[in-house]
């Protein structure tokens, strides 16, 4: 039986879609706390929302290169 | 036979396409991310692109749950046949009862059903038969789910906002996982594209293998891949609206964070099977994912009574599958009379299901309930601010993006959809 498969799989998982989601949570977040009437400095977390989601983006596009097996030859 | 065989194939695909549309659009269009129609394009452009891109095939589909080669049996074209016919049969009532299914193990009943009765008991592998399909069915929905699960409260516990003097809520803007969610799902159906479509293309190189018209370890021909391209491009698009509405509503209410948790991790549960080793069904992991993401949010209820079906669902597809995959190869060995009839047979009995399904028909304008939030939010603007007036303002400026997102794969469908959705529009209108 392939147990450390198994493992292996459900702990990429678990690491691969926490980190995405805590990215996108995060950035999420900082785009509701930028919006937010008396913020002192919405454009510093703006930018900073969009550098989560941007690593979000970053983290998607490595999961296509991962899918595309032209890349990954 | 051969042509008979590649026909089949190809419709196996068009039924692999619509029943697993689901997989990854029914959680955007139950949040209304994307709007139903828009969602089926979208994914049906992303299986058509999927099915191009890779093309690396399978030696063989049954992955040594047969037994072949010379020590073994040949696989023969009837065999393929007959199993092809007891997976479609078999996608077929699932997708009437509206469960999602996994589309590869009902093409392994159906192959396995065959083997049996028309080689004999030896001919099946059973530890690979445990290792590949049995193993996976119980752990797919369970990783997923667990995943899910911490993600959904990682979501919600992220971007909880309250004062910290009063404690009162402060704007969470939680609808900006709608925009997420496009990306997530786009990439589940690109996966699915990669995978599903790759089957058929096996299939059907083996016939054309067996039947000696193309050399042995070679790969598939271009017609091969752009028809099973096709084919799962326009099943997808053709939408299992049924399904849709099982994964988008009848297993749990969907909100945009669950659903971004819920197909964030079925996708990477996806990747990360396909290239560790160890394959999950697409359908497991995707039907998993939501009952997590169900039981991760607070004050949300799982359907569990719905759940069960699903599970019974997944016994059946193996031995229903197998059993009219068996009766096929029965018949078709009795020679071609047996043949016919078995065609003629299945033809009917699809056509059958088909023409029962429209005496409750289940389409885009009444697949999920939640489904207008889509379209929704332009009168909900109105009625939400009573509510909620920060949660409306969210909810618009995702659509927003989300629009501005979705136009540009969608532009020749949102002209001719308009009428369309006025009329679901209206129609919901007069059933309330």
């Amino acid at each position: 039986m392939k147990w450390l498969e198994l493992l292996t799989v459900a702990g990429a998982t678990l690491i691969a879609a926490s980190t995405v989601v805590t990215l996108y949570a995060l950035g999420v977040r900082l785009t509701a706390i930028a919006a937010d009437a008396q913020q002192p400095s919405p454009g510093l977390k703006r930018s900073l929302a969009y550098l989560c989601f941007g690593l979000c983006g970053a983290a998607v596009l490595f999961g296509l290169y991962l899918i595309i097996p032209y890349f990954s030859k | 036979m051969v042509a008979l065989v590649i026909a089949l194939a190809l419709f196996f695909d068009f039924t692999n396409g619509f029943h697993d549309t689901a997989n990854a659009m029914a959680t955007p269009i139950a949040t209304g991310a994307i709007k139903p129609k828009t969602a089926v394009t979208l994914a049906a452009l992303l299986n058509l692109v999927g099915a191009f891109l890779s093309t690396e095939v399978a030696k063989t589909v049954s992955g040594g749950i047969i037994r072949e080669g010379t020590d073994g049996v040949q696989i023969t074209p009837e065999i393929i046949f007959a199993g092809l016919m007891g997976a479609i049969l078999w996608n077929m009532i699932t997708w009437l009862k509206g469960l999602p299914s996994s589309s590869s193990h009902a093409l392994f009943g159906g192959l396995i059903g065959a083997a049996i009765a028309g080689i004999g008991f030896g001919s099946v592998n059973l530890e690979t038969l445990l290792q590949k399909v049995i193993l996976p069915a119980i752990f797919a929905p369970l990783i997923a789910g667990l995943v899910a699960y911490v993600c959904t409260r990682l979501a919600y516990a992220l971007t909880s906002r309250h004062d910290p003097e009063t404690g009162s809520k402060l704007t969470q803007k939680r609808g900006g996982f709608r925009t997420g969610q496009i990306f997530t799902s786009s990439l589940v159906a690109l996966a699915h594209g990669t995978n599903d479509a790759q089957k058929t293309m096996g299939i059907i190189t083996l016939v054309l293998i067996a039947a000696g018209t193309q050399a042995p370890g070679t790969g598939p021909q271009f017609w091969v891949i752009a028809a099973c391209a096709l084919a799962i491009a326009i099943g997808t698009y053709s939408g299992g609206w049924r399904i849709i509405r099982t994964m988008g509503s009848g297993l749990t209410e969907v909100k945009p964070a669950q659903g971004f948790a819920a197909e964030t991790s079925t996708a990477s549960a996806i990747l990360a099977s396909s290239h560790l080793g160890f394959a999950l069904s697409t359908t497991q992991v995707a039907s998993g994912s939501v009952i997590g993401s169900g039981m991760g949010r607070k004050g949300t209820t799982v359907r569990w009574n719905m759940v069960g079906k699903i599970a019974i669902g997944w016994l059946f597809t193996l031995p229903a599958a197998g059993i009219v995959g068996a009766l096929t190869a029965l018949l078709v060995n009795t020679g071609v009379v047996g043949v016919l009839i078995a065609a003629i047979a299945g033809t009917g009995a699809v056509l059958f299901m088909f023409f029962y399904s429209r005496k409750s028909a289940v389409g885009h304008h009444n697949a999920v309930e939640v489904e207008e939030a889509g379209q929704a939010v332009r009168f909900a603007k109105k009625k939400a601010m009573a509510r909620a007036r920060a949660k409306a303002k969210a909810k618009a400026k995702a659509e927003a993006s989300t629009k501005a997102n979705a136009t540009p794969q969608a532009e020749p469908e949102s002209q001719t959809q308009a009428p369309a959705d006025a009329d679901a529009t209206n129609s919901k209108e007069t059933q309330r």
